[in-house]
């Protein structure tokens, strides 16, 4: 049987966990103060082709598109899932690229990798703008299977088949769990909810073998680092970056704040007397008749 | 080719388990809103097509017409009962393209049909996904979870799309996009290819919508519209993808069965744990359920394992990614009041909020503002409400 030959989608994202991030005093992300990481949704995806590595054993490849310095995120992604080889596609012509655009780079650099993708990962959506297409997207251009929302998953190795458990999260419903079923090449968008099952004895003495590899190899990073520009890519200029993008952002506003649509009566917290009176207007709305 | 080749808006409707979603007739009524002015405006006579999927579905045609779609494009087979990624996203691109379909939907502008010149999707689980794919398939823009649209004739300059010269591009979709912290709109454009030496246009211009942002409108059962059903070309080698089951899980969190919302913001950042305990005695006080702000989902802030999967995920968040609840008591701890949080709390009875800042949006938004540290305010109330609870229980 063939070892699994996996590859992890991963973006530089401003890092938003509380004493990296700045705000500006409007409420606004200010990009200048703030750190860059690697996303926390890419940090998932990396767990779950770690989770296929250390049950099936596999070789992994982290790619992603970004500015020279988006090698950090590529090395915490290493980190994560011991990977073998990454794949930096950066040239200022891809900047400014659409979720169109960003794919067709992407699928372009996965398809140079060695040998045929089994399984390629990207997270559920970047915490800083993009909505979750680039996934997909990236899926449909390369032909593979598209498998999204998924917690769960387990691989077949003699059929060839992944077997995959997806949340779907719908307004007015209640939620969905699908289990789908799809022969190997397929493109998995992992969920925040993902889990990781280890359940073996050997499966955790191999996550722990893994996981000091990747340590070493993450500490070293650069040796697995290989750094492409357009012209090693080999991309079709027209459809990467602005140039390949059909959508633009046109502009960035504040959004008007809302009229006041309630008069607040102002109370000051540590007063007993104003404390007491909150309280008997709460207990006064729990308790009011409401006609609907 | 000239924008006249582009018509209509393709609307994607979504359904589960023998029910329309709301938000596919939020879709609709928007779509409505927009056209009724798009063709006053333009003179023309643009239609909202409805596309639906499945089987045994013939029965929401009628629905769909009466929430506004002039059409109705219903592929109904068995092969489509289950949502398959590959499947669906050649069926609606089938459509969109589909000369046949566009003759019924608009005879005189049959022969020039080439695309759709909109599409809409739903921004959840399902259409999320469907929009980005179908996208690709048809070589456009998308830009997702949308919650305004503007149409109108726009002169661009940009660097490289227009290479600086301000071009007119008429009709365009403005697609506002919340960001992530609820306080800043991008307006995403999806412009027509201007360089003759590509061959590609640009259309349609596709969005998916945020649930639960627009109205539906009024159902009138004596609305008329063309059906059309499509039989849709499957690949057998598609077949191989199989949904092994389908499961509707119950939610541990219920915001309709209680009285009362007693929800966190960013605010517990000084000492999570600690802070979220405090929300829970208070929540408990009231009877109430938690509830969240969009930020606190994404676990960012340092908790144990057990409040982080318990109180910080996503089934609680209040607002336009999350649900959208009328309590009859709101509190608002330690959150600020962007607008994406607000719309989902706005129908509340009655808002108390908590936080130290009285500059917050959130003041705008309550009928009680108590300005102080939820770390003090909180075992206040608590003691508060013992305290009163006992007196009627006395008494």
């Amino acid at each position: 049987m063939e070892p699994l030959n996996l590859a992890v989608i991963v973006k530089l994202e401003p890092d938003f966990s509380e004493g990296n991030v700045s705000y500006k005093p409007d409420g606004t992300l200010n990009r200048n103060e703030t750190k860059s990481t690697l996303g926390p949704h890419s940090g998932i995806a990396a767990k779950a082709a770690f989770y296929a590595k250390v049950k099936y054993g596999a070789k992994i490849s982290v790619c992603s598109m970004g500015p020279p310095w988006a090698d950090i995120a590529l090395q915490q992604a290493q980190q994560t899932c011991d990977a073998d080889v990454l794949h930096l596609y950066s040239d200022r012509i891809f900047a400014g690229a659409d979720t169109l655009a960003t794919a067709e780079t992407l699928k372009t650099g996965i398809e140079k990798m060695q040998g045929k993708m089994d399984i390629v990962f990207s997270g559920h959506r970047a915490s800083d703008g993009e909505t979750g297409q680039t996934g997909p997207q990236t899926a449909w251009k390369l032909g593979f299977t598209f498998i999204g929302n998924v917690i769960s998953y387990d691989v077949n190795l003699e059929k060839r088949t992944v077997v995959a458990k997806c949340l779907l999260t719908l307004n007015g419903v209640p939620n969905v769990i699908e289990e789908i079923e799809a022969p190997l090449p397929v493109f998995l968008t992992i969920d925040p909810s993902y889990k990781s099952n280890f359940t073996t004895v050997s499966q955790r003495i191999a996550f722990e073998k893994y996981q000091k590899e990747a340590y070493e190899r993450a500490r070293n990073f650069k040796q697995s680092l290989k750094v492409f520009n357009i012209d090693e890519l080999g991309v079709d200029k027209t459809l990467v970056g602005l140039a390949g993008s059909p959508t633009i952002v046109y502009q960035v506003e504040r959004i008007p704040k809302g009229k006041a649509t309630r008069q607040a009566e102002v109370f000051d917290g540590s007063n007993s007397e104003h404390i007491r009176k909150v309280v008997a207007k709460m207990r006064e709305a729990l308790s009011a008749m409401v006609i609907k | 080719m000239t924008e006249e080749n582009y018509r209509h808006v393709y609307v994607v409707i979504e359904h589960i388990d023998g029910k329309l979603l709301p938000v596919s007739l939020e879709m609709l009524g928007e779509a409505r809103r927009l056209f009724d002015d798009f063709n006053a405006r333009y003179s023309s006579n643009e239609k909202i097509v409805a596309v639906i999927l499945g089987n045994n579905i013939k029965d929401f045609s009628k629905e769909l017409i009466e929430y506004g779609a002039d059409a109705v494009v219903c592929a109904d087979h068995p092969e489509l009962k289950d949502l398959r990624n590959t499947i669906h996203t050649k069926v609606i691109s089938q459509i969109a393209l589909d000369k046949e379909i566009a003759s019924r939907i608009e005879p005189d502008y049959a022969k020039e049909f080439k695309k759709p010149r909109y599409i809409f999707f739903a921004a959840d689980s399902i259409g999320r996904h469907l929009s980005s794919t179908v996208l690709v398939e048809l070589e456009s823009g998308l830009a997702s979870d949308i919650n305004k649209l503007v149409i109108h004739d726009m002169t661009v300059t940009h660097q490289i799309k227009t290479e600086g010269k301000p071009t007119l591009f008429k009709k365009t979709l403005e697609m506002y996009r919340p960001d992530f912290s609820g306080f800043l709109w991008t307006t995403i454009l999806c412009l027509n290819n201007t360089t003759p030496s590509i061959k590609r246009e640009y259309y349609p211009q596709g969005c998916s919508i945020i649930p639960g942002v627009f109205e539906p409108i009024k159902p009138d059962p004596k609305r008329s519209g063309e059906i059309i059903f499509y039989e849709p070309k499957i690949d057998e080698n598609d077949l191989k993808v199989k949904v092994l089951s389908h499961k509707i899980v119950k939610s541990e969190v219920d915001f309709e069965i209680r009285k009362a919302v007693v929800s966190f913001g960013r605010g517990i950042k000084d000492a999570p744990d600690e802070n979220i305990k405090l929300v829970v005695e208070l929540a408990k006080q009231l009877d109430a359920e938690i509830g969240i702000s969009l930020p606190i989902s994404k676990k960012l802030l340092p908790a144990s394992q057990a409040i982080s999967s318990t109180y910080m995920i996503p089934a609680r968040v209040i607002g336009t990614s999350g649900s959208k609840i009328s309590p009859m008591l709101y509190v608002a701890i330690g959150i600020s009041g962007a607008m994406q949080h607000i719309a989902g709390m706005q129908d509340s009875e009655f808002v108390v909020a908590i936080n130290p800042d009285e500059n917050s949006p959130i003041k705008n938004e309550c009928d009680i503002f108590i300005n102080g540290r939820m770390e003090d305010v909180i075992p206040l109330l608590v003691e508060e409400l013992k305290k009163q609870q006992q007196v009627v229980q006395a008494g």
